[in-house]
């Protein structure tokens, strides 16, 4: 399974909070500009997009949107609002590809997408 | 003498609500249009709607969403800080509005009417409730400014910590050191008079100073990092942007007269003698302390860390924002003068749009600077994190000692189990007006 992370803020944090959940399962989790990101998504050089900013779905997926298409992407957490693990697992299970969230919901929503991931493989 | 300066600060002048009902109405406008929304995350909805692969209904729907929230648990409790509207209550607002108003001449003329009428409504509901809270048996208006207190000093140390994100803790702590000592420096000196030329000596301000010195210190460690050499005819990412959305730049340099008008429009608003939109919540406080240089520094940085997240969503899409930038509220706060606001304001927005495919590219060449751009974003909210924490505490604990502290750092810790949690920086101003709020009613039960 491969990862990219695009999105504006807290590339770091997310990626390692992914080499941490995903740990062998994961070929590779790759930190990269949004655009690259959302373009190796779309020549289907990844798998899987993971991106955050300050309100899950501007600069978090905004490329991804663009370049990958809409129904690919997804934001599962946004101010006041994050998605239920039911809601996250069904949205993976649905052949979303793209999840977009804010950086304070990272150890919310990372865990129950990453395992909903491998559920679904 | 606090409350005085809140007074003249939110006073309701007929050219405040002028300027507000004509930024209202036109971002609306635009939005109804398509031709400009300002959440970066609507943006790239819009083709999805202008192309048909989306209702507007849906487009609707998503708009509120992305918004709603954001408005309620940000904008607004900022702007009651302050009392200076923070842009987002505003243009997150007119975003949804626009959108609301169907796709037709009537539509795009009631948008108009209701955008003026939200941000008059806006205007004047902030004054409302800040003179309801100043009626209150227990005043906590002037608590409530104590709030800001940290992020007026600890703003300088973004640029710090936006080093050390990009290049490591050990250049972050050098910077550190440095902006320190620019703090100390500029402190000891005082005011330069010039060996008395000038008549009125020129104040140094040490958080000014050293923010400067710290940005540019950021922004040197940033351009150092050059692209890697591409391949024979490669593009970097922009260009390639730029290549495959070529028509998309074209349709906001067709619609680029109302984005003009708007630009201007926001310049005069964020000068310091109207003080009615900043850009953010740093500058927001700055400003409201009048902090008139802290507040330019800041908004600069920011601007230009929005440059490649407004541009490439702008390229991608076809729709621009109705501040650009927003570098035209670092024109309003360069001069206080209207007029000048508004051309610099109009000239800046005009340049913004034109250049829009070839600063992309030319940031190809940097990719440090837009890396630095991420972290900068990262820093200040990071920073305003702590400050807002720290302040809302202390802001609490003078309206009721003791329990203040208790009740903020309880909502901070538990808002962080909820599953529908407050933006954690917002939580400093809303735990605050709680607290001022509970205040009161103890004093009417008789335990205050």
């Amino acid at each position: 399974m491969r990862f990219v992370i695009g999105g504006q803020i807290e590339k770091t944090k997310l990626a390692e909070t992914v080499r941490r959940l995903a740990g062998d399962k994961a070929t590779s989790v790759e930190i990269m500009g949004d655009i690259e990101a959302a373009m190796a998504l779309k020549t289907g050089q990844a798998d899987y997009y993971l991106g955050a900013c300050n309100t899950g779905g501007g600069g978090a997926l905004a490329m991804a949107i663009a370049i990958a298409g809409a129904d690919k992407c997804i934001t599962l957490g946004m101010p006041g609002k994050i998605l239920s693990d039911d809601e996250i697992s069904a949205s993976v299970q649905a052949g979303k590809t793209a999840f977009g969230f804010t950086g304070q919901d990272i150890d919310a929503v990372v865990p129950v997408v990453i395992a909903a991931i491998f559920q679904r493989s | 003498m606090e409350i005085e300066f809140f007074t003249r600060l939110i006073a309701v002048d007929s050219g405040k609500l002028i300027v507000i009902a004509m930024i209202g109405a036109i971002s609306s406008m635009m939005s109804n249009r398509c031709i400009a929304v300002f959440h970066d995350g609507l943006r790239p909805l819009i083709p999805e709607y202008i192309e048909g692969r989306m209702s507007r209904g849906v487009l609707l729907a998503s708009s509120f969403a992305l918004s709603f929230g954001l408005v309620i648990g940000f904008g607004l409790p900022f702007s009651l800080t302050a009392p200076i509207i923070l842009v987002h209550s505003l243009l997150l607002g007119t975003d949804v509005i626009g959108i609301w108003c169907p796709n037709s001449r009537k539509g795009f003329i009631a948008s108009g009417i209701v955008g003026a009428l939200y941000g008059i409504a806006l205007l004047v509901g902030l004054k409302s409730i800040v003179d309801l809270f100043a009626m209150m048996p227990v005043n906590f208006m002037s608590a409530l400014s104590k709030v800001g207190d940290p992020i007026i000093v600890c703003f300088s140390l973004f640029p710090a910590l936006v080093v050390a994100y990009q290049f490591g803790y050990r250049k972050g702590l050098f910077v550190l050191l440095a902006t320190l000592i620019g703090y100390l420096a500029t402190q000891s000196v005082g005011s330069l008079s010039f060996g008395g030329q000038l008549e009125k000596p020129v104040k140094l301000d040490p958080n000014g100073i050293a923010l400067l010195f710290a940005m540019v210190v950021m922004f040197y460690f940033a351009m150092r990092e050059k692209a890697p050499k591409l391949p024979e005819g490669a593009k970097g990412s922009n260009e390639m942007l730029v290549g495959i959305f070529s028509e998309r730049i074209k349709r906001i340099q067709k619609n680029q007269w109302l984005l003009v008008l708007s630009g201007g429009l926001t310049a005069v608003a964020a000068t310091m003698s109207m003080s009615l939109l900043a850009e953010g919540p740093v500058s927001l406080q700055l400003m409201a302390a009048g902090d008139a240089n802290g507040a330019l520094l800041v908004a600069l940085a920011r601007a230009i860390s929005f440059i490649p997240l407004v541009a490439t969503t702008a390229i991608a899409t076809g729709v621009y924002s109705p501040d650009g930038m927003k570098f035209v509220f670092v024109a309003g706060l360069a001069t206080n003068n209207y007029v000048i606001a508004f051309i610099a304001g109009c000239a800046i927005m005009f340049m913004e749009i034109k250049m829009l495919a070839g600063a992309a590219i030319w940031l190809d060449r940097y990719p440090g600077v837009k890396a630095c751009g991420d972290h900068i974003r990262t820093a200040i909210t990071k920073m305003l994190e702590v400050s807002l924490l720290v302040g809302g505490m202390m802001a609490s604990n003078a309206i009721l000692p003791g329990m203040g502290f208790m009740i903020v750092a309880g909502i901070y810790l538990l808002n962080r189990t909820s599953k529908r949690p407050l933006v954690e920086m917002a939580i400093g101003p809303i735990a605050t007006i709680a607290v001022g709020i509970l205040a009161n009613l103890l004093y009417f039960v008789g335990l205050g």
